[in-house]
């Protein structure tokens, strides 16, 4: 069945030494120390190419928009040499089709072939969802092949060997699940009680989606923090490694958009930046790789990778209770607390912080 | 004797979407289609009460396909209901993403959510290497007159960066890679292999089939460079960032911290250059080698449907910022692509199709059904409403319990409204703006632009190379898929020819892209302010209609293009009509019953996007407002 990735190299006619090119250039990648290289290429060599099962509920598809903008690895490297994606809703060459055949419904084409994969690959492949799940009206706010959406969701979860969620939607709940969330949406955690690899993000950065599936196919599930986060990439608030950081705390800010202190790319802070409190990697990953992400495009971050941003508005008021660079060490505390691994913590820093600044004005600074 | 066939969900679309076909097999032709829209997310009802600066994140995420149009409408509504004009280099900015849109968005639909409806990797095998690289020099030569139209305005680009690889060596490592994939019984997104036994991916050579899986993997991997105008000027994409007043990538050419400087502007010279030369010299060329074969040798003219009869947008690319849409509707006398207009009739040839101008004044003949729609209205669900009195009551009751096995067409049965323009269904998408455009400056009601003079003159090289009058080829499912094309090319010019136009305003000493007097809601004043903001989607025609009350959003409604072409079938008094997928679908023959591949081929010529249907009503079912409400789209 499944090749090593070993295997599939040879068979593509690529040398030993490309291989081992190729295996160093990922070990980089997932940020992992150069000592590890001989670990990878043990993985490499004898990993089978894991079934991956994509699933879609409701859902803008701008998840795998981004997916398909890695570059490092590419997308179709991956998909077609690191996974198998026997299942997926955006990219496959077949659609679902159904018939009726002896007062039964058949299932054919690709829900056909996602019946087998499931039988034949039971408690071995990678579950991966996008988008929010609708719980109202029974469910039929999303309605697939006829069956609501959540019903595969659990379904599915049941025998995969690892699940992962896809984006703020299925992670968090996202934009569907903002306040008055009219479909009562839920993140796929409500409803599948087992480990769910989070990678937040309204998309996530690209090499953050295809950086954690490499993991996951060449060393099993990668180090996560409280909230199912790889550390990796979600151990660092976006303000701890912004390139505007030092305007910040040299209390230069941008007052409007476009103002002088905007040319100058100064800190976006004081017109609502979310940095201060979003664990992501656009400070230091970046987007497309290193070209940008939005405060280096002079657009304060909205906290796309926080649990229920979209409810934090609005995006231009100034956030609450973060410690402003006259009083940088307390700043830094807040930090040090949180970037451990919980987002909790950080927000008990933040109102403790609020509170003991609540005689301090914000518009004071 | 007739069969039913049901296809859930679509595949290489954005959203959830269901079609039922019944086909005649002994005749092959389709006695009955529907189409369904199965999901609804609520983004409208969500927008309610939140700043207005903030609705084009909001809105921006009904699709992250056509990322940033949403964005983009939501925006000019915004500046529409405030009075907000834009300054020049935002204009200009805006349209260089909207342009790297186009491209990006055409490119990915042919090669990843079209191609694999005409080509197969099982036939690519049986490929001669030798041969394929013959063909690719052979379709280069026959059809590479069409890349005069792609023009460099800024005068920057050296020469035709990358260009299709036509050796024998190229061609044979790709096929062997292919093998392997095939062979190793993994096939992943190929997969199951009996798809490919239909008998319709015999109707290219296998040369054909290889050349375009060769273009599929390179122009997976090439697409995310066309796209770094929107990472540049928006920060990400998918998403980028907008704002309401301009845009807020600065610039200025002291400061290396500045979002925009030239270092920054030559990332985007090098993407539009890229994006030209994906266009003309890839992305147009297999389209035309695939449209000649399956019209001309196989009289494959299926899939026209309602574009015979009905097509309609709004125009777009205004070439400097105009004042408003709702007010003076200055914005059509600024447009460079005059597809602001509706067509009658194109079937007849350009001659006699009747052709009516879209501006201000037609805004009050857009209204929607709900008569198959899972809504209701208060006054009955027999007539149609203005979306400035429309109302959105869901009817969960009225959504069949699951498991589904077929969808009862004479009730309700689709979460998309039906919109109409003068009570009549229309088709909307590059292959109405091509038509529309067409026929305006044919028959003299436009003053052509430059922009304007080259949709014609490639509907004419068009023509003459396929041999075929442009009413016989573009109304079909290949026609449909050649107009988004020659649309891209559009596209991917309007890139270079404001980023020009950025230069040498940055040049003259302009770096302002953010008109940001408005910038505080205190200066907007207390009351009730209305706006509306309109664009020519890749999908076709796109309108976010806005209300604001003192500083919060209290009404909202998008008015989609897919929901226009998913719309379930409406009866009025100009009698019983489809939208045009249901229309399209009719208009196609179905071989094989159990795998209705053209069907397919038919749905996705329009580049379905579900994601958007998004009515707004609370969550007891009641009317939030009685004064605007609705929105579909579904699409």
């Amino acid at each position: 069945m499944g090749k090593t990735f070993w295997e599939s190299f040879k068979e593509a006619g690529f040398s030993r030494r490309e291989f081992l090119k190729f295996a160093t250039y990922i070990t980089g990648l997932m940020g992992l120390a150069p000592s590890m290289v001989p670990q990878v290429v043990e993985a490499l060599e004898k990993k089978e190419k894991p079934v991956a099962i994509w699933l879609h509920g409701l859902e803008c598809t701008g998840c795998t928009e981004s997916f398909i903008r890695s570059n490092a690895p590419y997308a179709t490297d991956l998909i077609i040499d690191v996974i198998s994606l026997e299942y997926d809703e955006t990219l496959p060459a077949a659609s679902g089709i159904m018939y009726e055949q002896n007062g039964k419904m058949v299932r054919r084409g690709l829900i056909g072939h996602l019946d087998k994969i499931v039988e034949e690959y039971k408690g071995k492949y990678i579950l991966l969802y996008e988008g929010g799940v609708p719980l109202g009206n029974d469910g039929r706010y999303c309605i697939v092949a006829g069956r609501p959406y959540v019903e595969d969701v659990v379904e599915l979860a049941k025998h995969a060997a690892a699940l992962i969620s896809v984006g703020t939607c299925s992670s968090w709940g996202g934009i569907q699940a903002a306040r008055p969330n009219p479909t009562h949406s839920v993140p796929v955690s409500d409803v599948v009680k087992k480990p769910i690899i989070k990678i937040p993000g309204c998309p996530p950065i690209p090499e953050v989606i295809t950086g954690t599936i490499l993991h996951i196919a060449l060393f099993g599930i990668p180090p996560l923090d409280d909230q199912g986060r790889p550390k990796q990439f979600y151990g660092n608030r976006i303000h701890d490694t912004c390139y505007r950081r030092p305007f910040f705390n040299a209390g230069q800010f941008v007052e409007k958009p476009d103002d002088d202190a905007a040319k100058k790319g100064w800190c976006l802070y004081k017109i609502g930046c979310r940095g201060p409190t979003t664990y992501a990697s656009c400070g230091n990953l970046r987007w497309f790789g290193g070209i940008s992400y939005p405060i280096q495009s002079g657009a304060p971050c909205i906290g796309c990778a926080d649990k229920n941003f979209w409810d934090k508005g609005p995006f231009f008021d100034r956030l609450k209770g973060i410690v402003l660079p006259n009083v940088e060490i307390n700043a830094d505390k807040v930090g040090v607390a949180a970037a451990g691994v919980t987002a909790a913590a950080l927000a008990a820093h933040a109102v403790a912080a609020g509170i003991r600044h609540m005689n301090k004005k914000d518009d004071e600074h | 004797m007739a069969k039913r066939v049901v296809v859930d969900p679509v595949t290489r679309i954005e959203g959830h979407l269901r079609l039922e076909v019944v086909v005649d097999e002994n005749t092959h032709t389709v006695k009955d289609a529907i189409s369904s829209a199965t999901m609804w997310r609520g983004i409208e009802v969500i927008l309610q009460g939140r700043d207005p600066r903030d609705a084009w994140a909001f809105a921006q995420r009904i699709c992250g396909v056509c990322t940033t149009i949403h964005a983009l409408a939501s925006v000019r509504a915004v500046e529409d209901a405030l009075d907000i004009q834009i300054p020049k280099n935002a204009n200009y900015i805006r349209n260089i993403m909207l342009g790297t849109l186009y491209v990006h968005d055409h490119v990915v639909h042919f090669y990843h959510l079209h191609a694999l409806d005409w080509v197969s990797p099982v036939e690519a095998l049986k490929a001669d290497p030798v041969k394929t690289a013959e063909l690719q020099n052979y379709v280069l030569k026959k059809y590479g007159k069409i890349a005069e139209f792609g023009k460099d305005y800024t005068g920057l680009k050296a020469y035709p960066r990358r260009f299709p690889q036509a050796t024998v060596a190229y061609f044979k490592d790709v096929q062997f890679k292919i093998k392997k994939i095939v062979e190793s019984g993994q096939l992943g997104i190929f997969a199951p292999a009996d798809w490919w036994d239909h008998p319709d991916y015999k109707k290219l050579p296998p040369e054909v089939h290889l050349m375009a899986i060769a273009h599929y993997l390179e122009m997976l991997d090439l697409q995310r460079e066309f796209v770094i105008p929107h990472v540049v000027f928006g920060g990400k994409n998918p998403h980028p960032h907008y704002l309401v007043g301009g845009m807020n990538c600065s610039i200025s050419m002291d400061d290396g911290n500045a979002p925009v400087n030239a270092a920054r502007l030559g990332l985007v010279q090098t993407s539009v250059e890229l994006q030209l030369d994906a266009v003309n010299y890839f992305y147009l060329i297999d389209l035309l080698a695939i449209a000649d074969i399956y019209l001309n040798k196989h009289n494959w003219f299926y899939g026209g449907g309602l574009a015979k009869e009905r097509v309609l947008d709004f125009g777009e690319f205004p070439d400097e910022p105009y004042k408003d849409f709702s007010k003076t509707g200055d914005y059509w006398n600024k447009i460079l692509y005059h597809a602001n207009g509706v067509v009658h009739n194109f079937k007849e040839g350009v001659e006699k199709a009747k052709y009516e101008p879209f501006n201000k004044d037609s805004l009050q003949y857009i209204a929607e059904y709900v008569q198959h729609s899972f809504y209701h209205y208060r006054e009955g669900d027999g007539k149609a409403l203005h979306p400035w009195m429309g109302e959105t009551i869901p009817a969960p009751e009225d959504v069949p319990p699951t498991p589904w096995k077929f969808l009862d067409p004479s009730k309700k049965y689709s979460y998309a409204k039906t919109p109409v323009y003068k009570g009549l269904t229309h088709e909307v998408g590059p292959l109405a703006r091509y038509i529309v455009t067409y026929v305006a400056v044919k028959q003299g009601h436009v003053k052509p632009t430059f922009v304007d003079e080259m949709v014609v003159k490639q509907i004419d090289m068009v023509s003459e190379m396929l041999g075929l009058p442009p009413e016989k080829w573009m109304l079909s499912t290949v026609g449909r898929t050649v107009a988004r094309g020659l649309e891209a090319q559009l596209g991917a010019n309007m890139s270079s020819y404001f980023l020009k136009k950025l230069y040498d305003n940055i040049k003259a000493g302009d770096t302002q892209v953010a008109n940001n007097e408005k910038f505080d809601p205190s200066t907007w004043g207390s009351g009730i302010k209305k706006g509306v903001g309109m664009t020519a989607a890749p999908r076709g025609a796109l309108s976010h209609w806005i209300v604001i009350d003192g500083i919060t959003i209290k009404n909202y409604q998008a008015i989609v293009p897919s929901t226009w072409n998913v719309a379930p079938r409406i009866k009025n008094e100009h009698g019983e009509q489809r939208a045009a997928y249901e229309a399209a679908m009719l208009d196609t023959e179905v071989k094989v019953v159990k795998e209705p591949l053209e069907i397919l081929r038919t749905i996705h010529s329009f580049d379905p996007c579900l994601a958007c249907a998004t009515h707004i009503y609370n969550t007891k079912g009641e009317e939030i407002t009685s004064f605007n409400v609705n929105s579909a789209c579904a699409v």
